[in-house]
């Protein structure tokens, strides 16, 4: 909202510069975003200027010279000037003077249009003065002609939108306010044919709708050079149904901006009076009857009782009472004094349609006083600090268990494009679309962490950066499951950082694995991995994994493996041989599983020594070692405590079809020393079970 | 039968093998075997000496101590100039670069959410988490944005197609939510007053991504409810979360403003952090930056969660953890927190 300064002057004595009103203004909500200079064409003294305010959605009675003009006068402790009004039409009006009005006025709903007043008005139509115009321009508005730059005047000037219909081109001797009629058009002013339906209000003739109520005029009534007559328009809209209209349709004027937020319903009778004033002034206006007023249910002021006491309680700070009813009587409400100490009935005015409670004075009260003189003071503890909770518990010490695997994190955009989204699910009518997207590029929930976390491994990738360890936590959304929490991982580029004492390799399966198993373990969960097939990713190469309780796979918690060369390619990957590695866990189902961190207990270290046996076997290839590892486990007593395979060899001294597996194996007792008798027994017996089961030979 | 002879014996012997040390092993190895306490020659030979005739024991003595102490003198010199001596090109070459240990990098968002809630836990705030896809009711409804409130255009929303299933099976999520404070509002149906928590978390908004919008964001919000909160403490508390956040010195202003779920509203500006109040492009010569919003809660959010407005008070903030990086960290484009470039995650600590 532009407001020159010059005009405010208008209604309020202002005998500060600019500058200064504007840091006052700001102070209280108003903010000034830009002060512009007064423009030329405008008689007015040099400290003028034009002051760009933003108006809270809340005070609409701020939208205008007079609404601002009041917070000036509060600001500063003088008197707001009313406008001058048309005294013949109000003689008219309190005479009722038997002169018939060329036109009636009927209210149909009178719920979307609680108040229309109408006059019309004889006109010559030309170009306005030049100050009118001057002043229209400076608050970004383009001047038209006299009438139309009449009706945008009082708008600005008091905050009331108006319009002006030709009489002369309205059907019959009625307007009606009635609900649009379903598959009813209207041209409105724009050039724009609108097909209208019944939730929306119209103002029309005989024939059709001539207007569509507080939002646009229509073409056909259009003031114009040979317009005779006027028909004035000062009405009251519901705002809900004015701001439903205004989305419908998609369009927003300076009229409708007004009416959704909320009118003053005692306006209209003011802003037509004034309106038929300039008018008389500026385009020969000569009143054809008298003002027509449909007011069914008039207005009764809200009153509220404001006490001290709450003020302080809620500001935290006793400000003085007498300067209480002074803001308040300056801001335009009513003042009285109650007889309990330090209490008053306050009479809210019709156009502080945002003050509806107790609390809405205290706001006045506290802005007026000053935010910053407020003390600043701290808020008791009246109870224990809370616990960190136990995800938030989990979430950093994933975090810190992924940077510490060398995994950098990533944050993507939680919708996704549609057809990525199906590239990497099997269940396509999981996804859930958004029903307004900003893009293509947003336009579904994401099903999983994965396509967001492998683009960014490709953005990084095409920025030559070859190496890419990404992670990331966070929401995926299935219709089935609905919101659910995920980690992602993806890994590409070398295995190893490159150092000058040795060669560098690739990541392969087994980096993304570990690192899983760190992040399984950190919680207190043994994953365990099956082969899985997804077209996603690379056969032979893929994982689903699982977490044990009680020696017992739990349900799914996630899937690794190689995502396949095509699918990378697709979405942007270079095609150089490199390979890609992706894991995903569903962090709500491992957090169910997760050992409490309550329930962590040491267990006393064995003050007696290891002993430590390795043992290479060979086996067919396609035996798993897991199955080998499992076989030594069931052959052996508690006392084989590790079993990790250390060296893994195909080739010469090995037949064609076999794998030479080593093993380490570590032996241990709680409470004795082992005898090299019992470990020689215990690796006979292991390796006799190996030989039955697997056919295997010990090297 | 000791004698002088033998001591000169010990010691003629002692110098031809210090003759044939090269290394600092074989020297330690000399040493032990003639200053060595249990099989050491000169040990051996001052035991002999307390065996001497008395007379002679003096002079003896005298002779094996001088010797002791030569000998040590002797390897400490040879110990000296073999180290002098040492090739250079047996050290390693220490400007060769360490074997690297790659950690990654925490989100430069993450970081500064980590400490914001660090903050705010000291302060005795109970941190909360919530869903990203709210319904209509927790999202605006409760905060005093019924349907049609003008205030819902400050916070375009993106909605969902099909409704989906959330915890509260009363009402599927339809939207993303624009704010967490939803989740305030759920603490607030299942716990009396007092309340003191914070809720950080992803939100939407329907802005076309640019340099200072995002379609997704990261907020925190902050609630404190009790029977004697006033807007004085608001001021007090984010005025040093402030200072804690930025620099010691920087200055705070609270301007009035809207929100419909508090009464009264208040955005908070700091000093520009890029010319420290000067005036410059950033802050519009200003000298200010707008950091956040709060204001006291509005009684109407409380009478939706059944709280008595008679009884407590309570204040709330917002405040949006992607503006606060932007100029924390001097980041100039919000889009580039999404884009996971490494070259500018690797920039941030551990």
């Amino acid at each position: 909202m532009k407001i020159l300064i010059s005009w405010l002057r208008d209604f309020v004595s202002v005998d500060v510069r600019a500058l200064e009103l504007a840091d006052a203004l700001t102070m209280r909500a108003f903010e000034v975003s830009n002060i512009e200079p007064a423009p030329s064409g405008i008689i007015s003294s040099d400290d003028d200027a034009i002051l760009d305010l933003e108006i809270t959605t809340n005070r609409p009675d701020c939208l205008s010279v007079l609404g601002i003009a009041r917070e000036v006068s509060t600001i500063y402790g003088t008197e707001v000037h009313v406008p001058s009004q048309d005294p013949v039409s109000d003689s008219l009006e309190t005479q009722g003077v038997k002169t018939a009005s060329p036109l009636s006025i009927k209210i149909e709903d009178s719920q979307l249009c609680p108040r229309y007043v109408a006059s019309v008005i004889n006109v010559t139509v030309g170009p306005s003065p030049n100050w009118l115009a001057a002043r229209l321009e400076a608050s970004g508005v383009r001047p038209v002609n006299n009438v139309v730059d009449a009706t945008n005047y009082v708008m600005l000037e008091l905050g009331h939108p108006t319009h002006a219909f030709d009489l002369d081109c309205l059907e019959g001797d009625e307007l009606s306010i009635r609900r649009a009629r379903s598959g009813e058009t209207i041209l409105t002013l724009d050039g724009k044919e609108r097909t209208l339906s019944p939730e929306m209000l119209v103002v029309a003739d005989a024939a059709q709708p001539q207007a569509l109520a507080g939002i646009m005029g229509g073409a056909k009534s259009e003031v114009s050079g040979s317009t005779r007559s006027v028909v004035l328009e000062s009405a009251y809209f519901l705002p809900t149904s004015i701001r439903r209209t205004s989305k419908r349709t998609g369009l927003s004027t300076d009229a409708s901006y007004r009416f959704e937020r909320g009118a003053d319903i005692e306006a209209p009778l003011i802003a037509i009076l004034r309106l038929r004033s300039l008018l008389s002034e500026i385009a020969e206006g000569r009143p054809r009857g008298p003002i027509i007023d449909r007011y069914p249910h008039s207005f009764k002021p809200v009153t509220l009782e404001l006490r001290h006491e709450q003020i302080a309680r809620v500001l935290g700070v006793d400000i003085e009472s007498a300067s209480i009813p002074t803001t308040l009587s300056r801001l335009g409400f009513s003042v009285e004094a109650l007889q309990t100490d330090r209490r008053w009935k306050v009479s809210v005015p019709s156009y502080r349609i945002d003050v509806k409670r107790e609390i809405d004075l205290i706001e006045e009260i506290g802005r007026h006083y000053g935010y910053d003189r407020l003390p600043s003071t701290f808020p008791s503890l009246v109870q224990p600090p809370v616990q960190t909770q136990p995800w938030l518990r989990q979430q950093r010490l994933l975090r810190r268990i992924l940077t510490a695997t060398g995994c950098t994190e990533a944050i993507t955009y939680s919708f996704i494009e549609r057809s990525n989204a199906i590239s990497f699910t099997s269940e396509p009518n999981e996804i859930i679309g958004i029903s307004n997207p900003l893009s293509e590029n947003f336009s579904v929930l994401r099903p999983s962490l994965i396509p967001g976390l492998v683009d960014s491994v490709i953005r990084n990738r095409r920025r030559e950066h070859s190496d890419v360890r990404l992670f990331e936590l966070g929401k995926r959304f299935r219709l089935s499951n609905g919101e659910t929490s995920g980690l992602a991982i993806a890994l590409t580029g070398a295995g190893t950082p490159e150092h000058w004492s040795m060669a560098s390799r690739n990541v392969d399966l087994f980096d993304i694995k570990g690192i899983v198993e760190r992040v399984c373990e950190a919680v207190g969960v043994t994953p365990t991995f099956e082969l899985k097939e997804c077209p996603q990713l690379v056969n032979g190469r893929a994982t689903n994994i699982y977490g044990l309780i009680d020696n017992k796979q739990s349900n799914i918690l996630g899937h690794l493996g190689q995502l396949t060369p095509e699918l990378a390619i697709k979405r942007g990957f270079p095609d150089s041989g490199d390979e890609l590695y992706v894991a995903e866990l569903d962090l709500d189902a491992l957090m169910r599983i997760a050992v409490n961190r309550d329930e962590m207990h040491a267990t006393p270290m064995s003050r007696h020594p290891s002993i430590v046996r390795d043992l290479a076997i060979v086996i067919p290839t396609n035996l798993l070692a897991g199955e080998v590892r499992d076989t030594i486990h069931a052959a052996s007593s508690e006392t084989l405590i590790s079993v990790r395979e250390f060296d893994r060899y195909e080739g010469t001294g090995v037949p064609d079809g076999y794998v030479s597996l080593a093993f380490r194996l570590t032996f241990r007792a709680p409470d004795r020393t082992l005898t090299d008798v019992e470990i020689d027994q215990a690796m006979e017996g292991i390796v006799t079970r190996l030989e039955q089961e697997h056919d295997a030979k010990r090297r | 039968m000791t004698a002088s002879s033998d001591i000169n014996q010990l010691r003629t012997e002692f110098l031809v093998e210090l003759d044939r040390v090269s290394t600092q092993r074989d020297l330690q190895d000399l040493r032990d075997r003639y200053l060595g306490r249990k099989r050491g020659a000169v040990v051996a030979l001052l035991k002999a000496v307390s065996k001497a005739p008395a007379k002679l024991r003096p002079t003896l003595g005298r002779t094996a101590n001088e010797l002791k102490a030569e000998i040590d003198r002797q390897l400490t010199a040879r110990s000296e100039l073999l180290e002098s001596q040492r090739n250079p090109f047996d050290k390693v070459d220490v400007s060769l670069p360490g074997r690297t240990q790659v950690i990654g990098h925490r989100h430069p968002l993450t970081i500064l959410r980590e400490e914001i809630e660090q903050i705010f836990s000291s302060l005795g705030f109970e941190i909360l988490q919530g869903p990203e896809v709210e319904d209509d009711y927790h999202n605006f409804e409760a905060l005093n944005m019924p349907v049609d409130h003008p205030a819902r255009d400050m916070q375009d929303t993106l909605y969902l197609e099909e409704p989906l299933r959330t915890l509260d099976t009363e009402r599927p999520g339809t939207l993303l939510r624009t704010h967490t404070s939803g989740m305030q509002i759920r603490y607030m149906e299942n716990h009396s007053p007092p309340v003191r928590i914070i809720s950080p978390g992803l939100v939407y908004r329907r802005d076309n991504p640019d340099l200072t919008h995002s379609p997704m964001f990261q907020q925190v919000e902050g609630l404190l409810v009790g029977e004697d909160v006033t807007m004085a403490d608001l001021k007090g508390t984010l005025e040093c979360f402030l200072k804690e956040l930025f620099e010691k010195n920087t200055r705070v202003t609270f301007r009035p403003s809207y929100f419909p779920y508090t009464e009264p509203s208040a955005e908070v500006f700091i000093t520009c952090v890029f010319c420290r109040g000067d005036g410059c492009p950033v802050c519009k010569k200003t000298g200010w930056l707008e950091i956040l919003g709060c204001g006291m809660v509005n009684p109407a959010v409380f009478e939706a969660v059944d709280y008595d407005p008679e009884r407590y008070t309570g204040w709330a903030f917002g405040v949006g953890i992607d503006r606060v990086a932007l100029l924390k960290y001097r980041v100039e484009d919000i889009r580039l927190f999404y884009d996971n470039d490494l070259r500018l995650l690797e920039q941030f600590s551990y």
